[in-house]
């Protein structure tokens, strides 16, 4: 049963933080001396530290502002291109994550049932050896791939590989599958790039494919898209659900969920069949026109208006509209707010889109890789040989996906049917599987079939919960990470706090568990700064430099602007590569299902003040977000006899949540949204249990062939008064 | 940045997009109780019906009057304004009789009813970051804005920035900055496409009411510091009772806990 913080509830709270905030201790010595070195803190301790935020995975740069030792303030870094001196409400919220009182602040070890929430504080000594002798009694009984390691990508994530690949299990799982697997696969087919990067400048014309910018907040992205929507620039935007991004457009578009390739596919249509594409840029760097010429020839806008509900004239403006901008309009790839099992044919068809108008060096530019092959490492031997199947069934199952992205939900359902073989054992940090895998009671079955399960985090998130091993990681705000390249700078996140309690950084934990394991030839630092110092080595540049100024400028490297990483070297219109595997070359419309008579598309997508599944328990955030409720249109609600405030059950073919009911005008007649992130199970997060329902108890796992996208958006669920 | 002569925030509905992180980094700066906030948000929410839907937001936190109402109400002279635009509370001087949450028309000044008069302040409201302005540094709920919908600057120059906004887009904006004359002027300036009364804005003519009601408060003043003694007695004994009820809270949930 859902339940609600009470105003009762509510104040305990707010007693308990500002004591929080305001009980100072002194900040401890490596740091002050550091900063006072740089003469960023003055005598007394007080000043301003830049780091980096990890709210989110945008990483803006913060400027943190230390009295009497602790983080008092984050400002945007004005000197980081991801901030200008900005920050979205999660950013501002960042020291309330650090100083969350529920922060689990030394190793536990569980002394109850799974799930049950008792564990005792142990020692990392303790913690860490009880940790490496079972992975290494998994390896020595079922071999390494009985191990499975997964981890949310972050800046410390070559040191997590280096253990998962040292230790010999191919069994990887990220957290992408869940959200832009079809995206990146299918910029990786078109432009042998991960994702290109958009540039607002020269805009004239947006498409936005459910991409909620105004709610999922990139700090820099949103701001260029308000600083174009100022300017006049039209925005279109399609979704079925009126978000904050929709009231700013200059015309949305309700689309029916999952139709969103049939409305591109039109587009293409129109536009090449009335010849308003760039030719000269198709005929110079793309292959492959022809035959999507050919193949979107049947996809009319009569034909799409049907599908989508968005009328053929509609459809013909706009493409006439999108085409008059010419090489200044910019389709965005959308990435939550309809996803489909024909995701990644859509986003075939938004990349094409681009390609014809020849918009490549004007809106969209080749991005590079976020390590930057300038920087130093540690040196390491080669990986041993791993011979075992991924239980991902990446690439024996799914050739097209990466193997660095993998199907994490395919990986649950391996271990979970034991296909190929039985996994014992699971290692995860900084993730939350248990909330961001649709089906959670199949996640839940999934656990309970382990041997062993360690989670590296810093709260008690409901993955912790669930696991045998809590290590503490010390919060963004309290560690080194790995230095990331931005553009032309190097930025550095530093502690600008001691790690409260035992928490530890992942270098050092990774590194503590890969000595244990005899894999000490994978983490060659002594510690954080050492690792920092080999990465700064063929810059020339000291650490203390760079802790001062907060970043390091990279030498240019000149690109050539104009070569692609495909097979062709070409942007491919039409891929030899999904032909010759079965798969239409070009983009090519695919039907979704549809929910049957009685249920509806149950829709998911971002609000401002929380990312994924890991920060409902900070008390800002908490503070200034809406309460979250099961959204459904107006008529609907009527029909059903329903009215607001209502407690409803939703029931998908997997799971069943409780919701408080919010009628509203602002989404489609046959859609439902919820909040995602919601309904945690863990106790231990004293804020954030008993918010809200859990998503991932409805959502139904479907996997594309293709690009092992989790098609989030295809579970339809019914409703009634609970 | 050109010296400020007059401190004033310049406020777009157009940029706004609702996030609400003019209101974290407000409650972090300031160190605001987890219940309690000094910037809200008002507006019409959705309006209309699907798919013929608007939406407008406004943040708003106290306007910093020219002429103030709160400072012409209170008995004590617990308001200044500044020369250079802000209008701050001394808690000091504070006897908690809430006049100036009855005078504000914009319903700013609030009160805090989980403080006596021996804990000091009883109201609260925006200060205008003079820890921040005056080390220039803008005041946190604009620097953290990610759509630049809030501004800092200098009056005069915010002015001329909202007319000439309006002026190159007159098919979007309302033709008024809203705090330019309204009460004798504000230091927080509005520009909207959305009426101003839909954003929760309240009509008030050029002249300042306190002209008005300066004149009547002249003759309550003396009544107003026995009124003063006698609500002070009161709250004291309030915080008393609430103290205790605390403490007896804070009982059971310790014998909870065990």
């Amino acid at each position: 049963m859902t339940k609600t913080l009470s105003r009762r509830d509510f104040l305990k709270i707010g007693g308990a933080t500002s004591a929080a905030l305001a009980v100072g201790s002194m900040i401890p010595a490596p740091v002050a001396r550091a900063a006072r070195e740089a003469g960023h803190l003055n005598a007394d301790g007080d000043g301003y530290i830049s780091s980096m935020c990890e709210m989110c995975v945008w990483r803006c740069g913060v400027i943190a502002k230390i009295k009497d030792g602790r983080v008092v303030k984050l400002d945007g870094n004005p000197e980081h291109s991801h901030s200008r001196g900005h920050l979205c409400p999660r950013g501002q919220s960042g020291l309330m994550t650090t100083y969350d009182p529920d922060r689990v602040l030394t190793p536990l070890i569980r002394v109850g049932q799974r799930g049950e929430g008792k564990f005792r504080q142990a020692s990392w000594e303790e913690a860490l050896d009880l940790t490496a002798s079972k992975m290494q009694e998994i390896k020595d009984k079922y071999g390494p791939e009985a191990m499975v390691f997964s981890s949310t990508h972050n800046l410390s994530q070559v040191q997590f590989e280096n253990l998962l690949y040292g230790y010999g299990s191919p069994n990887y799982g990220t957290q992408r599958s869940l959200c832009f697997n079809a995206m990146i696969v299918a910029n990786l087919m078109t432009y042998g790039m991960e994702e290109p990067a958009r540039s607002y400048k020269d805009v004239k014309y947006i498409l936005l494919t459910g991409r909620n910018l105004m709610e999922a907040i990139s700090t820099s992205e949103t701001s260029d898209l308000s600083h174009a929507i100022d300017e006049g620039v039209k925005v279109v935007y399609l979704d079925p659900r009126y978000t904050k991004t929709a009231s700013k457009a200059s015309e949305w578009l309700p689309i029916r969920p999952g139709t969103d390739l049939a409305f591109h596919l039109a587009l293409l249509n129109i536009i090449i069949s009335e010849k308003l594409y760039n030719a000269s840029f198709v005929n110079k760097y793309t292959v492959g026109f022809d035959e999507l010429a050919n193949e979107v020839s049947q996809y009319t806008s009569a034909w799409a208006a049907k599908i989508t509900g968005i009328s053929a004239e509609t459809i013909e403006r706009i493409a006439h509209e999108f085409a008059a901008a010419g090489s200044h309009a910019l389709a965005h790839n959308g990435w939550r707010t309809s996803n489909f099992v024909n995701s990644f044919a859509t986003q075939r068809a938004i990349t094409a889109l681009n390609t014809i108008s020849g918009n490549w060096g004007k809106t969209m530019f080749p991005a590079g890789g976020e390590e930057g092959g300038v920087l130093g490492k540690p040196p390491q031997p080669p990986y041993p040989r791993i011979s075992a199947l991924r239980l991902d069934g990446v690439p024996w199952k799914y050739p097209f996906v990466p193997l660095k992205l993998g199907i994490f939900q395919e990986l649950r359902n391996g271990i979970f049917n034991s296909d190929p073989y039985q996994a014992h054992g699971w290692f995860i940090a900084r993730q939350n599987p248990v909330l961001s895998l649709p089906d959670r009671n199949r996640t839940l079955a999934t656990f309970a079939k382990m041997d062993f399960i360690a989670t590296v985090d810093i709260i008690m998130n409901d993955t912790a919960w669930f696991s045998d091993v809590i290590l503490p990681e010390a919060s963004y705000l309290e560690r080194y990470d790995p230095l990331n390249v931005v553009g032309d700078k190097a930025f550095l996140r530093q502690p600008v706090i001691e790690p409260q309690g035992e928490a530890k950084s992942a270098l050092w934990i990774y590194k503590q568990l890969g000595e244990r394991l005899g894999l000490g030839d994978y983490f060659q630092y002594t510690d954080e700064e050492d690792y920092l110092r080999q990465q700064l080595a063929p810059l020339g540049v000291s650490l203390e430099e760079v802790k001062a100024k907060g970043y390091a400028e990279l030498p240019s490297e000149p690109g050539n602007n104009y070569t692609w990483n495909t097979t062709s070297g070409k942007i491919e219109l039409f891929s030899d590569t999904l032909a010759s595997a079965g798969f239409n070359g070009c983009t090519t419309w695919q039907e979704p299902p549809q929910p049957a008579e009685g249920q509806f598309y149950l829709l998911t997508g971002k609000v401002a003040q929380a990312t994924q599944f890991g920060t409902q328990n900070n008390q800002l955030l908490h503070k200034y977000s809406d309460e979250p409720r099961l959204w459904m249109n107006t008529k609907t609600a009527a029909d059903l006899g329903l009215i607001d405030g209502d407690w409803v059950e939703i029931t998908s073919e997997v799971g069943k949540a409780n919701s408080l009911l919010h009628v509203t005008e602002a989404i489609r007649p046959d859609c439902l949204y919820l909040t995602p992130g919601y309904g945690h199970l863990s106790k231990g997060l004293t804020t954030a249990f008993g918010v809200g329902a859990s998503d991932s108890a409805l959502h139904v796992t479907y996997t594309d062939p293709i690009s092992g996208g989790q098609a989030l958006s295809q579970t339809f669920v019914s409703v009634k008064k609970a | 940045m050109t010296e400020i002569k007059h401190h004033a925030y310049l406020f777009d509905a157009t940029r706004c997009i609702d996030c609400r992180a003019c209101m974290v980094a407000c409650s972090v700066e300031n160190n605001i109780p987890m219940d309690k906030t000094r910037i809200w948000v008002a507006g019409i929410g959705i309006k209309g019906e699907y798919p013929k839907l608007e939406r407008g937001t406004m943040v708003y936190h106290c306007m910093h009057c020219d002429h103030p109402d709160c400072m012409s109400a209170c008995p004590v002279g617990a308001y200044t304004k500044a020369d250079d635009g802000p209008v701050t509370y001394n808690p000091d001087l504070c006897i908690g009789c809430r006049y100036c949450m009855n005078a504000c028309p914009f319903g700013v000044p609030h009160f805090d009813y989980d403080k006596g008069i021996i804990d000091g302040a009883f109201i609260d409201k925006c200060t205008f970051c003079p820890q921040r302005i005056y080390n220039g540094q803008e005041p946190a709920c604009v620097e953290t804005c990610p759509t630049d919908a809030l501004e800092y600057g200098d009056r005069d120059e915010l002015l001329a920035k909202a007319h000439a906004r309006i002026a190159a887009h007159p098919d979007r904006y309302i033709d008024h900055v809203y705090g330019e004359k309204e009460n004798g002027g504000t230091s927080y300036l509005i520009i909207s496409h959305i009426p101003f009364t839909e954003l929760g804005l309240p009509n008030l003519p050029e002249t300042p009411v306190n002209e008005v009601s300066e004149k009547v408060m002249a003759m309550t003043i003396p009544f107003a510091l026995g009124w003063g003694a006698v609500l002070s007695g009161v709250a004291a004994g309030v915080n008393l009772y609430n103290k205790k009820k605390e403490e007896a809270a804070a009982k059971e949930n310790a014998e909870v806990s065990k």
